[in-house]
């Protein structure tokens, strides 16, 4: 058997270890005489064309860039990266396919009555957990109520009334109200299925994560990595190739790419439009891989539309009016993303054309400044932001832009917690925001329906505060009818009324999170879902994740 | 001794509450980072009553004291692992990390200080100062970039992130702190080296060491057996108050050489409004800070004997 990374260590052991020895003194007397850039560029990976027969064997380290809460999906929030780590080891009961539809995983059949608010969920047979329990209805039963019951889920899962198990694999999920987008919930935390014993001891669970996963825990030290070997026993024949993944947990971008340009690291997650641009050039050494879809989030100005000036609705529209996309993208992405009029990109099928979103015209921004200062005297607010250089050198383009039309912007920043409990609260008049990557548009039905927005002061879900009556009739409707017509045209008045309403200065669908690899690592975005339909291939933002039970590595 | 030990407990009350009063006026509600945005208020509200969270500042720093008595530093709101199991798995890296640190700035210092006093004012003096000055002027966060550059990616013999252990493996683990230990170390090696200089030029010009020549001693054996001890008080005192910014700098260096130490975890719970971790991290410090420098007191009777006879 060939490690990957072990052998890399073994290869470079010996050397290692002879320099440490020998050159230690003069290694530090040169290292603080600064650099000496003697050495050849960063080699060059295989060079192999991608494709090929999976091979089986082999060590991955997979770069990320933060450690996870814990590990247990009923306890602990999960980010990316959580995604990422106990995805290999706990299974979720439904995936999504490539065309953005849900396909049963845990599940073998997901299956509504005539009005949606009943879900029978037949569940697979033949699995079992790494422990030896095997997976059946009652298991998956104690995994949902245990989620219903879970203060991560109050709001998600609060359609959901009872679950019921009605023979030894079948479980019958009871909603309040027709719920046709429901199995997509359960392709994310809430679906993941862990033992009877995890629920028990969830804290151990938060550690030691079991599931019936390609993988088997096998360490994690805080902060730094978490190591999972194969599962001899997984219930997909074949699978996984990997005998080992080791996912480390570097938190700084630019000492990421480096390791990965030195051979530390095999495949690494970023949101660096640089990081794109550079190791995309280099075809023969790496494969750079970026989210696309539904799977994008989208990076936006969101207005609080419950406080002056911004619940004047020609402020909102003059600011759109003012804000030039294409200035932005050019500035801050390398040109590589695509300018946005809404939640969804065109390469969704539930987007919609319209022409309804305020198109960039500073003579039109500043003449509807002009008419509300007539009114109301100054137009001028604040906006929050995170301390990050990027987004603020985002928000003083945008800040610039604005002033052009006659707004005085002040800038204040806050660090993330204090941000997002912010737009919880409704203490903000204008942030910069980064959301909407849900594979159904469903997902974002909670941030935007009027039923979610409460006062300034009080927690709020619908953070932009947007009350529209027909609005939230359309997420309603695309939320209660089967019919995919029917959805399409919901969700077409919703994209119209966010161009009218403009809750959000859209700008661009934030497809800058990809994960890179060596070229020797194969199958990233590749993965067969169980009934052999071909999955979504990177989903989740900032960083996109994938699965890992069909990655292999090439030995060429 | 019992002097020493209640200046330790003052030093922890003072550092702990005003620790626990800044964090408290930190903006950000730690319930929102452990439930994420989709919780309801209802759902914040019981987190924040079983965390006490409601209570009085005063009333919950009273609480957190009397636990710490008991030996309980707490839970971590985050991941539900007490604080002390957090703190005892980060810090053997962050320790190791800062000792690597002081014998880099210690081991480059030394010669470089005692060149620079043997050849004051002469060429080789003023580009050791001129270097001196140039790694004490340079970011650790842009030394580091820099050393990951020329070591890692261009000649490939270090690693650029990553930590072993010494439990699984010495020379990797040698191997994984040496970048981040020299990164540290430089900006410190700077300091050192200037003290000792200063300290060794006024040496060398005392009535001991002039009459230690006219003895026939060799320039070698007066240098080393006769002038260094006496000169090494302001660097010892350096090393032990250095301490605070070395720790300061650890947290710069964890996070870009992604070591799993406990300045990291300290900034880690801060965003994530962990109180009761950096808390925890918070006494860790002080204690440690406290301790090195009553250690610094020790080691100044065993450099200068006329200090014990004083």
């Amino acid at each position: 058997m060939k490690l990957l990374s072990g052998g890399y260590r073994e290869e470079k052991r010996v050397k290692r270890l002879k320099i440490l020895t020998v050159v230690f003194a003069s290694l530090v007397l040169a290292a603080c005489s600064g650099p000496r850039p003697t050495g050849e560029a960063a080699s060059p990976g295989t060079g192999a064309a991608p494709g090929g027969s999976p091979v089986s064997g082999g060590r991955l380290v997979y770069a990320l860039s933060a450690d996870a809460a814990g590990f247990n999906p009923v306890t602990d929030q999960f980010a990316s990266q959580s995604y990422s780590m106990t995805g290999t080891i706990i299974e979720a009961l439904v995936g999504v396919d490539a065309e953005g539809n849900w396909k049963p995983v845990l599940a073998e059949s997901l299956t509504p009555n005539a009005d949606a608010d009943e879900w029978t969920v037949k569940v697979r047979p033949g699995v079992a957990f790494s422990t030896g329990e095997p997976l059946d209805a009652e298991v998956v039963k104690a995994n949902l109520e245990a989620q219903k019951a879970s203060p991560l889920n109050t709001a998600v899962f609060a359609p959901v009334t009872s679950v019921e198990v009605t023979d030894p694999m079948t479980v019958k999920v009871t909603l309040r109200g027709p719920w046709v987008a429901f199995p997509y919930y359960l392709a994310a935390q809430i679906g993941m299925i862990v033992p009877k014993a995890s629920l028990a001891d969830p804290k151990a669970a938060s550690r030691k994560p079991v599931g019936t996963g390609a993988f088997l825990f096998k360490e994690y030290v805080p902060g730094s990595r978490m190591v999972v070997t194969k599962n001899p026993n997984y219930w997909r024949k074949g699978l996984p190739y990997l005998d080992e993944i080791e996912f480390r947990i570097l938190p700084d971008s630019q000492t990421r790419a480096q390791t990965l340009e030195a051979g530390g690291v095999d495949a690494m997650g970023t949101t660096r439009d640089e990081d794109i641009v550079k190791f995309g050039a280099l075809k023969d050494a790496y494969t750079v891989g970026r989210a696309s879809g539904m799977a994008v989030p989208e990076y936006m100005f969101m207005l609080n539309t419950a406080v002056p000036p911004l619940d004047d609705l020609r402020v909102r529209r003059a600011l759109a009016h003012a804000t030039d996309r294409k200035t932005v993208i050019s500035t801050l992405r390398s040109g590589l993303t695509e300018e946005a009029d809404g939640p969804w990109s065109k390469e969704s099928k539930w987007y919609a054309p319209g022409d309804g979103y305020p198109a960039y015209d500073l003579a039109k921004a500043a003449a509807l400044v002009k008419e509300v200062e007539a009114e109301k005297g100054p137009v001028s607010f604040e906006i929050i932001s995170p301390p990050d250089p990027n987004t603020m050198q985002g928000i003083e383009l945008a800040q610039d832009m604005w002033r052009k039309a006659g707004v005085e912007v002040t800038i204040k920043q806050v660090d993330q917690a204090d941000l997002i409990n912010r737009a919880v609260t409704g203490d903000y008049q204008a942030t910069v925001w980064t959301q909407f990557s849900a594979p159904d548009p469903d997902g974002e039905y909670i941030w935007m329906h009027q039923n979610y927005a409460q006062p300034v002061g009080a927690v709020s879900l619908n953070f932009s505060r947007i009350k529209d009556a027909e609005l939230s009739n359309a997420f309603d409707t695309g939320r209660s009818n089967p019919q995919e017509d029917v959805r399409r045209q919901a969700y077409a008045t919703v994209q119209q009324r966010l161009r009218e309403l403009v809750p959000f200065i859209f700008i661009d669908h934030l497809n800058t999170g990809a994960v890179i690899a060596k070229t020797k690592v194969r199958g990233i975005g590749q993965h067969v879902l169980p009934d052999g339909d071909k999955g979504l291939p990177l989903t989740g933002s900032p960083v996109p994740y994938h699965p890992f039970s069909q990655l292999w590595l090439s030995q060429s | 001794m019992i002097l020493r030990l209640v200046r330790l407990l003052l030093v922890l009350l003072v550092v702990t509450f005003l620790s626990y009063l800044l964090l408290n006026l930190l903006p950000g509600d730690p319930t929102t980072q452990i439930l994420g945005l989709s919780a309801s208020e209802e759902a914040r509200e019981q987190l924040r009553r079983e965390l006490s969270l409601d209570d009085p500042l005063f009333t919950r720093y009273l609480a957190w004291l009397g636990e710490l008595v008991a030996g309980d530093l707490g839970t971590s709101y985050t991941t539900s692992v007490p604080v002390t199991e957090a703190l005892a798995e980060r810090l053997p890296v962050t320790l190791e990390l800062l000792v690597a640190a002081q014998l880099v700035a210690l081991g480059l210092a030394l010669p470089i200080g005692v060149a620079a006093a043997r050849r004051a004012g002469r060429p080789l003096d003023q580009v050791l100062t001129a270097l001196s000055f140039g790694l004490l002027s340079t970011p650790v966060f842009v030394l580091g970039v820099l050393l990951i550059l020329v070591f890692a990616v261009k000649w490939q013999v270090l690693p650029a992130t990553g930590w072993t252990p010494i439990s699984l493996d010495l020379g990797w683990n040698l191997t994984s702190v040496l970048l981040p230990a020299v990164t540290l170390g430089c900006a410190q090696t700077a300091v050192y080296a200037r003290l000792l200089r200063t300290d060794l030029i006024a040496t060398l010009q005392e009535d001991y060491i002039t009459l230690a020549r006219a003895r026939g001693l060799s320039p070698r054996r007066i240098l080393w057996r006769h002038a260094l001890r006496p000169s090494a008080i302001s660097l010892v005192t350096a090393v032990g108050l250095n301490l605070g910014a070395l720790i300061g700098g650890a947290v710069i260096i964890e996070t870009l050489f992604g070591l799993p130490g406990v300045g990291r975890l300290i900034v880690d719970s801060i965003f994530a409004r962990d109180y009761l971790t950096v808390q925890g991290g918070v006494v860790l410090i002080s204690v440690g800070y406290v301790l090195v420098n009553f250690a610094v007191d020790l080691v100044y009777v065993a450099v200068d004997p006329r200090i014990r006879r004083a």
